[in-house]
């Protein structure tokens, strides 16, 4: 892993188009500007795994789990 | 080649490792630019049994094992709220809502009771075009039971 210093208004360039810019730092948070191409999502590494995690739990299921409807105790 | 791909004569041959030989029509042939988020693959086909099916797989057409069981999510959350952030909605381009169709995730288990949906990131339709995306909601969690009243019963 690279580790930098960097102070408020100073910007990473990630690659030739990904600029990250470190907004504010206010005691232990960091406010961070991320502009990137729109091909590239960003996200908070704690939303892409938790998404990671179910996609891929979601991705294990076998055709013969999931009922052909629903059951008769549901009220659709 | 960008004409032949919607052309509804063409098909796509998808040799699925659950439901063996399928073929897809090239104009039914979903583009995920960005795939689904921690799996690969940019090009995905929606598989349902019957039109009343609950659930539809969204099999992808670069991996025969990859498929992922999808859900209307108002057929069960008929409150949810689907909110997107605007340079989300700005990279993926939609903007007609009308337009757009809207699935999320099915965590399946042995007992329906288990069973969960991730309200967290949908899954947005458009234009032949589809996205996972980050849902700013409040409430939307990344397992939302689906069957709560089972849940409530076995309990």
């Amino acid at each position: 892993m690279l580790i930098i210093t960097r102070r408020p208004g100073e910007k990473l360039m990630v690659g030739d188009d990904v600029v990250i810019e470190v907004i504010e730092v206010n005691g232990s948070s960091v406010r961070i500007g991320i502009a990137a191409p729109k091909s590239i999502p960003v996200y908070r590494e704690e939303i892409y795994s938790a998404v990671k995690e179910e996609n891929t739990a979601a991705a294990s299921a076998d055709a013969a789990q999931l009922p052909d409807d629903l059951p008769s105790s549901t009220n659709t | 080649m960008t004409n032949d791909k919607k052309d509804p004569s063409m098909t796509v041959v998808l040799q699925s490792s659950r439901f063996g030989r399928i073929e897809i029509p090239s104009d039914a042939v979903l583009d995920f630019p960005a795939g689904l988020i921690g799996l690969g693959g940019t090009r995905y086909a929606l598989l349902a049994r019957s039109e009343e099916s609950a659930f539809v797989w969204l099999h992808s057409l670069d991996d025969p094992e990859l498929a992922v069981p999808l859900t209307n999510p108002w057929r069960f959350f008929p409150t949810y709220e689907v909110e997107l952030a605007d340079e989300e909605a700005d990279r993926i381009g939609i903007t007609d809502a009308e337009a757009t169709s809207v699935y999320v995730t099915v965590r399946a288990a042995e007992s329906l009771q288990d069973f969960c949906a991730n309200l967290r990131a949908p899954i947005l339709i458009a234009h032949g075009a589809g996205h996972q995306v980050i849902n700013q909601a409040p409430d939307a969690p990344v397992r939302a039971p689906l069957f709560p009243t089972a849940a409530e019963q076995a309990a």
